[in-house]
Parts: C-alpha cells; structure tokens; sequence
C-alpha cells in the first residue's frame, strides 16, 4: 500500500469571542430590529414585530427604524453604540440574501 | 452567514432562520414568517452554536492509502472535493515535500501570519500560500507574487470581506511589473489572460489565489460566496505588463497608479466582474488619425452602460481596465495622445445621459452609495462613470495585433499595490525552472 499525506488546506481559525448569550424568555423583554432595509425587509420585520407582541406578553419590539438603517449604515461603530444606548435585550438583524 | 461571524472572531455558526429566495422578493407571499415564527423565538432564547473549537497552530496532515502511487492520488484527489476544497480539476495534493520546496520561494518565516482571510477569517500564513500553489500545481518561484497579491487582496481598503461574499461575481485581476514576470514566464503577449503552456504562471498563482480564497476565505459557491456566475474564477486574471514595449514617455502601471520606481518587482490588485473584448480597429480606408480616434469612441462607447459596477470605487477605485497591445499604444503615441489624455477621452466619453439612467432605476442606486461624493455625483448630466479620468487603468498587453483591445469590467473600490519580495537565492529558482522547463528566454519560445 501506497500512502500519501498531505496538509489540510483551509487554515485555522481563532474564536476570540464568544456569542450573545440567549434570554431565559422574551416576556417582558426589549428587542431591536437592525436592517438593511433591502430584500422585502419593509414587510417582514414589521410583520415578525407583530407576531412577537402577539405572543409575549410585556415584550416591546423596536420599530424598523429605530436605528440606521441601509447596508452603508448597520455594520458601522455608530449604529452598534445606539444599540447598546437603547438597552434592548436582544437584536434581530435582517435581510440577507 | 457562518463566514461573516467567522471572521469576527466568533464560533463559524449563527443564529440564522433560511427561506427559499422567492421571499425576499417583490410582491412575494410571506406568511411563511408566521408559519416558522417559533424559529424566530428559539433563535434568541435556546440557540447554541454547534461550533466550539479554536483551530490555529499547527496545520493538520491528512493521509490516504491506495494500491499504488497512481491510486493513494485518485483517493486525495477523491477526499479534497468530498471536503469541498477543490474546484473540479486535479489537485497535486500539498505533500511536505511539495510545499517545502516551495518554500524556497520566500525568506519569510513559514508561520509568518499574513492576515485573517475574509469572510470566514482564516488565519493565512506563508504556509498557507504555498500549500495553494502546491495544490495548483506552482514552482517557488511563483511564491513571491503570490504571497504580493494575497497581502494586497488582504489590504482592508480592498473591500474583500464584502467582495468575496457578494452576488456580483467579482473576481481578483493581478497586474505585475517588474522583471519578475519575464523571470518567472508570467505572459503580457498573445493569450495573456489565458492558458499558455510557454508562460503558465499565471494559471497557477491565479488558482492558487482562488484556492485559498475559497479554502481559508470561505468562499464557497452558494454557500459562502453568492456570486451568481464566477465567471473567470478557475484561475483568476493573473497577467504582466508589457514593459518592454511602453512607448516612450509611458510609465509603467507600478509607477503610474502606486509610485513604485520603475523596475520594481510589483503587483497591482483590483478586482472586475466583467472582461470582453474590444474590436477597435478600422475596416476600411481610415486614416491613422481616423482609426485612432474611431477606436478611442468605439472603446468608450462600450464603456457607457449602466450597469453601475464602478460605484464602489467611484472616488478612489476604478471603472475597469483597458488593455490595449503595445503595436496600438507606440501608434497612437506617434499620432500625439499619451495615456493621460486617453483616459480623459474616455472619461468624457463614456458618461451616461441622466435620462437613460433615470430609465433603467439607475439613481436609486446612486442615491443610497455610502460614499457621499457619489451620491452627489447624481447632479451631473451626463453623468460620468467615474469621480475622474486617473481612475481608469490602461495597460498595455497582449498580443501584437492591432484590432482588439479588452475591457475588465471594474468592481473594485481600490486598487491595491505591493512589492515583491524575492529570496537571494531567487537565481537559483530560476535555473531549477529552465531544467525542469525548459529554457525560458525570448530566444528559446516557439
């Protein structure tokens, strides 16, 4: 038998922080919506903050436009230091395609 | 999505809900919100990411056995694709041996980190581009413009991250200058942008290049990269120019757009998303100065359309490429244009009527570009292709025929310069290349 052994190509990688912790429940809790504002984004979140209202009790979603919105602004230093400002619990950031 | 947080220096997993793109688009049916909501609600309270290990250090071997040398090859080949590392044609497996005799393409140290690679945020190291070019079949002696063009594609002002991901299938094109390109068969004539078995360099360090920006970049069709065709994505453009023959007055690229000194061993990285060739020169009884100039409309007329690709570079990138061959560029030198005032031309040229643009929806575009210079560039009618004439790149390459020219479709918010680095020993490369290729001179070519 022949054997051949070469290198794994991909590279490592190093994870150098850990995710957002999950919440214990959503009633009662404060939630932001970031968005892109591209792929239908103007009805489906509005749509995923009415369902969330609908189904917790004391939950408060953020309008759509409570923070920047546009790929040109979400990723940027400013829009994460309004998130942080604004004390919501949790973010959902959409849409990707 | 996984490549992103990856390359944030999170664990490569997300918190994503998927659907079918027919969704996301005008008009479309989106009760499938409502029927998957409680995807929505466990995403933010039970959520774990399946990824937990921290993988840099020491670079794994993997091993195959087969029946014979021919079959242990067949089964690499065989377990690379089957890890989604290879990209439908034969890999030399990245044997020790075989990278470390690349390695003598570089004095860098081999753990020498040259950056996180976008979007996933592999570490990429000397190593790591020399178990590329093993794989794709490279000599040390390309290992200098490879490791050039990574650390230039590496160059955040390159806007990898978001153009290695996104759907508009850009695709890297590396300019060399400088000795080296003739030193290591790296072809600026006929075929330039295509496979030559005298000059293959090119072919090689370009799939080196694409290996490792899928490999370690994460940059997989569908899945890490949306590009909707990838066109010229098997070896990317990896070309020289044609320095001997500038005509006179003419800088080379290296020194024209980055100031590096003429003679200079460097690359010059942009990325594109189109290339087509150019029919510039006349049919009939033109007069040079008739064939010049109905060749310079013919170019830029090709160049007005609004399919709006030069918008992230607008300010400071480049609207394309223009390659035209040296026999044109000594004519129209002879005939009193230079390279600046065909840049100008074509920039006059080529700026598009707001009314066409207001036609096809092209200010929407315009009006939400992050930069503000280009949304402003909106008040201008025509509206010109790009902020100004230095931004187009013309190169002088290919072939010695004088009836076509090429156009590299821009895509590319800079364009990025580096040096290249050669060992001492580089000498020795060289004379290694001839034995096992043949000899490489002008001289010594079919």
């Amino acid at each position: 038998m022949v054997k051949l052994e070469f290198y794994d190509p991909s590279g490592g990688i190093e994870v150098t922080q850990p995710h957002a912790p999950r919440l214990d429940s959503l009633a009662g809790k404060r939630i932001g919506i970031v968005t892109n504002e591209q792929w239908q984004a103007f009805r489906m979140l509005p749509l995923l903050k009415q369902l969330f209202e609908k189904d917790f009790p004391g939950i408060e979603v953020l309008p759509i436009d409570a923070f920047p919105q546009g790929n040109a602004l979400i990723g940027d230093e400013e829009t994460a230091r309004l998130v942080k400002k604004s004390g919501v619990d949790a973010v959902i950031i959409g849409n990707a395609a | 999505m996984k490549n992103a947080v990856s390359g944030l220096g999170l664990a490569p997993d997300a918190a994503m809900i998927n659907f079918p793109i027919d969704m996301f688009l005008p008009g479309s049916d989106i009760a499938p919100l409502e029927q998957r909501k409680h995807e929505f609600y466990d995403a933010l309270t039970q959520w774990k990411p399946a990824f937990g290990k921290s993988a840099a250090g020491v670079t794994p071997l993997l091993s195959v056995e087969g029946e014979s040398h021919e079959d242990a090859l067949d089964k690499a080949n065989y377990l690379l694709i089957a890890n989604l590392w290879g990209d439908g044609l034969p890999l030399w497996p990245a044997t020790k041996q075989r990278v470390d005799r690349i390695l003598h393409g570089t004095v860098l140290p081999r753990d020498h980190a040259i950056g996180k690679f976008p979007p996933r945020g592999g570490i990429t190291t000397v190593e790591t581009c020399a178990i590329a070019l093993a794989m794709a079949g490279g000599r040390p002696e390309y290992l200098p413009v490879l490791i050039a063009a990574v650390e230039a594609f590496l160059d955040p002002e390159s806007n990898a991250e978001q153009l290695q991901a996104a759907s508009g299938s850009a695709f890297p094109v590396v300019i060399v200058n400088g000795p080296i390109a003739k030193q290591i068969r790296l072809n600026s004539g006929f075929g330039c942008l295509g496979p030559d078995p005298q000059q293959p360099a090119g072919a090689s360090i370009g799939r080196a290049l694409r290996l490792i920006q899928q490999n370690v970049g994460g940059a997989l069709p569908g899945i890490g990269a949306m590009a909707n065709y990838g066109g010229n994505r098997n070896t990317n453009l990896v070309f020289a120019e044609d320095e001997e023959n500038l005509p006179a007055g003419w800088l080379p690229h290296c020194t024209d757009r980055h100031g590096f000194a003429q003679g200079a061993n460097s690359v010059s990285l942009l990325f594109a998303n189109g290339a087509t060739n150019m029919r510039r020169r006349g049919a009939k009884k033109e007069t040079p100065e008739e064939d010049a100039l109905q060749g310079m409309h013919r170019m830029a007329d090709f160049m007005r359309v609004p399919n709006l690709t030069s918008l992230g570079g607008y300010e400071k990138g480049t609207p394309g490429v223009l390659l035209i061959p040296a026999v044109v560029a000594q004519t129209m030198t002879r005939l009193g244009w230079t390279k600046k005032s065909m840049r100008e031309f074509l920039w006059e040229h080529s700026k598009i009527p707001l009314a066409d643009l207001k036609r096809n929806g092209g200010p929407a575009w315009i009006e939400i570009d992050a930069n503000p210079l280009t949304r402003e560039s909106i008040k201008h009618d025509p509206w010109p292709i790009t902020f100004k004439p230095d931004n187009f790149v013309i190169i002088v390459a290919g072939g010695g025929h004088p009836t076509n020219s090429y156009w590299l479709q821009g895509y590319s918010p800079r364009v990025i310069g580096r040096e290249i680095r050669v060992p001492e020993t580089f000498d020795r490369l060289l004379t290694a290349a001839d034995r096992d290729l043949g000899c490489g001179s002008d001289y010594c070519r079919v």
